[in-house]
C-alpha cells in the first residue's frame, strides 16, 4: 500500500467537506482506479468525477498514470481563473 | 542580461505602476497589458447582478503553471522584454482589478498585445485558480471549461 495525499478545491472541497485528507491506495494504482475508489467511498463525489481534474505532484494527470507513493494529488473542475 | 518575469497569488491590491517599473527595461518602450475586474452587472448571456467573486487558488501549483504560461509567451514571442502575471484572491467586490497580464518590449508593433492576451487566456486554461459568485439569487463556483492536454 501507499500513503498519498488528496486535496480538494472548490466544488470538490464542497462535496467532499473536506479541503484534504491522507488515503491509503493500492501499489499501481491508476488515476481511473482512484477516481472508482473514491466514486465508491465517498458517493457525494460520485456525480463530479465525469469532469474532475487530478493532479499528481502539480502536475496534470490522467486515467491511466499510475499514482506513485508519498505523491500529492488534488482533484478540482475545470480552472475559472482571470 | 536577463528578462524580468513576476507572477503571483496574492490578497493585496494590486499595483499596475510597482509592476510595471519592474518590468521596464532601458530598453523598453511599450507595455500591453491587460486587467481582468470583478463585473456588477452582467448583460450579455444570461443577465445577472453579482454581489463579490470568491477567489481561491492552489497556490503552489498555480504558480507553477504562471511560470509556464511565461515560459510560453517567450517562446512565441522572443521579443518580450518583461512578463508580470498577478492573480488576486479571496473576496473581491464589482469593479476591483482581479488580474493583470502584462508584456513589455522594445516596440508596440512586436507582438506585444498579442503576448498579453496569450498570457491571460493561458491563464484561464491552465492555472489553478476558481471563483465562487456570490450573487442576490444565491452562490455558485463558476467552473471553466478547458481540460489540459498530457504535458501541460
Amino acid at each position: 500500500m501507499n500513503r498519498v495525499k488528496l486535496l480538494f478545491f472548490a466544488t470538490l472541497r464542497d462535496r467532499a467537506g473536506t479541503k484534504s485528507m491522507e488515503l491509503e491506495i493500492p501499489s499501481e494504482l491508476t488515476v481511473q482506479g482512484l477516481k472508482e475508489k473514491l466514486s465508491v467511498e465517498y458517493p457525494r463525489l460520485k456525480e463530479s468525477m465525469s469532469s474532475v481534474l487530478i493532479t499528481i505532484n502539480r502536475e496534470y494527470a490522467f486515467d491511466e498514470a499510475v499514482i506513485p507513493s508519498g505523491a500529492e494529488l488534488a482533484m478540482f473542475p475545470p480552472v475559472s481563473g482571470g | 542580461m536577463e528578462f524580468p518575469t513576476i507572477f503571483s497569488i496574492t490578497p493585496d491590491e494590486i499595483d499596475l505602476n510597482d509592476l510595471l517599473s519592474k518590468i521596464t527595461l532601458t530598453s523598453t518602450g511599450a507595455a500591453a497589458i491587460f486587467a481582468g475586474m470583478v463585473r456588477g452587472t452582467t448583460s450579455r448571456g444570461e443577465a445577472h447582478d453579482t454581489d463579490y467573486l470568491e477567489y481561491e487558488a492552489y497556490i503552489p501549483m498555480a504558480e507553477a503553471k504562471m511560470k509556464q504560461v511565461a515560459d510560453e509567451i517567450r517562446l512565441k514571442w522572443p521579443i518580450v522584454e518583461g512578463i508580470a502575471i498577478v492573480q488576486r484572491i479571496g473576496k473581491l467586490y464589482p469593479r476591483t482589478p482581479t488580474v493583470l497580464i502584462a508584456c513589455t518590449a522594445a516596440h508596440r508593433d512586436t507582438g506585444v498585445f498579442d503576448a498579453a492576451r496569450y498570457g491571460i487566456d493561458r491563464l484561464k486554461e491552465i492555472v489553478p485558480i476558481w471563483k465562487k459568485e456570490v450573487s442576490p439569487g444565491g452562490e455558485s463556483w463558476v467552473e471553466g471549461h478547458y481540460v489540459p492536454k498530457a504535458g501541460e
